[in-house]
């Protein structure tokens, strides 16, 4: 029976739990053993949660008994990133050995938001730890090990949001909720081939989730479809008295929108310059898969220190959320403590006029940008230039000032909080995924979800999975 | 005017105040390693601070006085 479900997308399980092919019960103990099993293979797991979703699981059981169904995730498991809260003594570890043993007595609200559809919480994923806010070049810098890519175990699954992309490409659960600062959902799901969507900033309560960067942290689904990311979105989002950045509108998921016309796509000049052969390649490729039902221009964003910007914000917003812990000598006790020029303690050395002048410049390239997104549905790009890289070797060795040099795509996005999706887009020669990201304007998450719909409408790389694991 | 012997020496005086608040938890090759991020983080710094603006260009920041009741 398993076999019927596992790799499923969500719209699917819920028809299945909805006629009672399949009980919430059977789901959440069949995701639940998959997890346990195959979760340390991966280094995806931190936690187990197994008490915790049989209690959500035998309650949505008995909503159906009832003729109660809460919707399309009642009954259907998921996994969260280690770095949101859940009370009732499980751990809450940000992925890092000096947390280990954190505690906290509430629950994040975006796990409060998913159990109320019903949707049990499975376990507590992987991440590199804290978040790679102590700046991290190796994927080993995280408590539970190097994150291993379910496509190749040689490979790394990308950061921060690492369980959470291994933990769905290997079918331990439907769902997992991952969190971005400069690239920590679209990365995973590009190296795992899923699809993974960014929201737009403040679209989802991040109350109860560590702070990196109060300014440019984003909680989001990690899943198997486009489609499934609307329906997880919807589920998080809103407004939140307890986060006050959150958007004061609730986002309603139309799995049905289209813009009337065809779509408009831009792709920025040089977007493919650093990219890898078999990421280009699948990038053009997709292009024309999507020349059915858009118009495709090639488009330039006005110059403007993005990079830059997007970097000193960060730099300064995660010195202070980890002042005390840096004051504490706290990482030494990190795998990776950062002595590799990407050091936290360099991070305090900015002067308060640079951080304010970032500030003041973020509102004019917000502007900049949006008067650019304007006129296209959504900006179309590789998600990244490379597949998966090694597990053993550093995946990015430049600095801190050239790290995101040529992530245009990653340091607009996020300074400016704009939504974006990645879907695979195909794999290279060693059967690893690549990606392709539509970024949208602000809120117009139903823009990319749809254009990313279409697309994956129109291939079938989101139903490749990997083989299980031989252990 | 700011030149590149003044940046150089900006450098070293923010190495100082990090060596200052945080050497005691760092060794010399760790410090190093703080010496060298600052340096680069100058490249970080310069484009923001080539760019003009006027007096009326706000942070892109709400603030909103509160009340309780």
């Amino acid at each position: 029976m398993a076999d019927t479900f596992i790799f499923k997308p969500i719209r699917e399980l819920a028809r299945l739990i909805a006629g009672r092919e399949v009980s919430p019960v059977e789901i959440t103990q069949t995701f639940l053993a998959r997890l346990e099993q195959y979760g340390p293979h991966y280094n995806a797991l931190v936690t187990l949660t197994p008490d915790r979703a049989m209690d959500t699981a035998r309650q949505a059981e008995a909503d159906l008994a009832a003729g109660r169904n809460r919707g399309l995730l009642h009954g259907i498991p998921w996994g969260a990133k280690d770095l949101l809260a859940t009370g009732g003594g499980i751990p809450t570890t940000w992925g890092a050995a000096p947390f280990r043993d954190q505690q906290f007595d509430y629950d994040a609200t975006v796990v409060t938001k998913l159990e109320g559809a019903g949707a049990p919480l499975a376990g507590k994923l992987a991440m590199i730890e804290l978040a790679g806010g102590m700046g991290y070049i190796h994927p080993d810098a995280s408590l539970t090990g190097p994150p291993k890519n379910p496509w190749d175990t040689g490979r790394w699954t990308g950061g921060s949001s690492s369980g959470s992309g291994a933990a769905v490409a290997a079918g331990l659960v439907p769902f997992a909720i991952g969190s971005e600062t400069w690239g920590s959902i679209l990365i995973p799901a590009n190296n795992c081939g899923l699809a993974g969507l960014r929201p737009t900033y403040g679209r989802v309560s991040r109350h109860g989730a560590m702070a990196l960067c109060w300014t440019l942290d984003k909680l989001g689904p990690l899943c198997l479809t486009a489609d499934d990311c609307g329906i997880v979105l919807e589920a998080i989002a809103g407004p939140d008295p307890q986060d006050g950045s959150t958007h004061p509108e609730p986002f309603n998921y139309n799995a049905n929108f289209n813009p009337g016309r065809r779509y408009r796509i831009g792709v920025p000049r040089g977007a493919l310059d650093e990219a890898a052969d078999a990421v280009k390649e699948n990038f053009e490729v997709a292009i024309e898969v999507l020349g059915d039902v858009a118009d495709v221009e090639e488009m330039e964003f006005p110059e403007f220190p993005y990079v830059e910007i997007t970097s000193v914000i960060l730099m300064v917003e995660s010195a202070s959320a980890f002042e005390d812990f840096l004051a504490e000598g706290g990482p030494r006790e990190l795998s990776a403590p950062g002595w590799h020029g990407r050091s936290p303690y360099a991070r305090p050395a900015v002067l308060a006029t640079d951080y304010i002048k970032a500030l003041r410049l973020r509102g004019i390239m917000a502007c900049q940008v949006d008067e650019v997104m304007a006129r296209y549905d959504v900006v179309a790009a590789p998600t990244a230039m490379n597949t998966a890289t090694p597990i053993d070797q550093e995946f990015r060795s430049r600095s801190m000032t050239s790290a995101g040099a040529g992530d245009l795509m990653g340091s607009i996005g996020n300074g400016c909080g704009l939504p974006s999706i990645s879907v695979p887009s195909g794999f290279d020669g060693d059967g690893l995924p690549t990606g392709i990201q539509f970024m949208a304007r602000a809120y117009d998450e139903n823009v990319c979800l749809s254009i990313a719909r279409e697309y994956q409408g129109r291939t079938e790389w989101h139903t490749r999975h990997p083989g299980e694991p031989d252990i | 005017m700011t030149t590149n012997a003044d940046n150089s020496l900006e450098q070293e005086l923010l190495f100082a105040i990090i060596k200052e608040k945080y050497g005691h938890l760092l060794t010399d090759e760790q410090l190093d390693s703080v010496r060298a991020a600052i340096v680069g983080q100058r490249e970080v710094f310069r484009p923001i601070r080539e760019y003009r603006l006027t007096n009326d260009v706000e942070p892109f920041a709400n603030f909103r006085p509160f009340r309780g009741d």
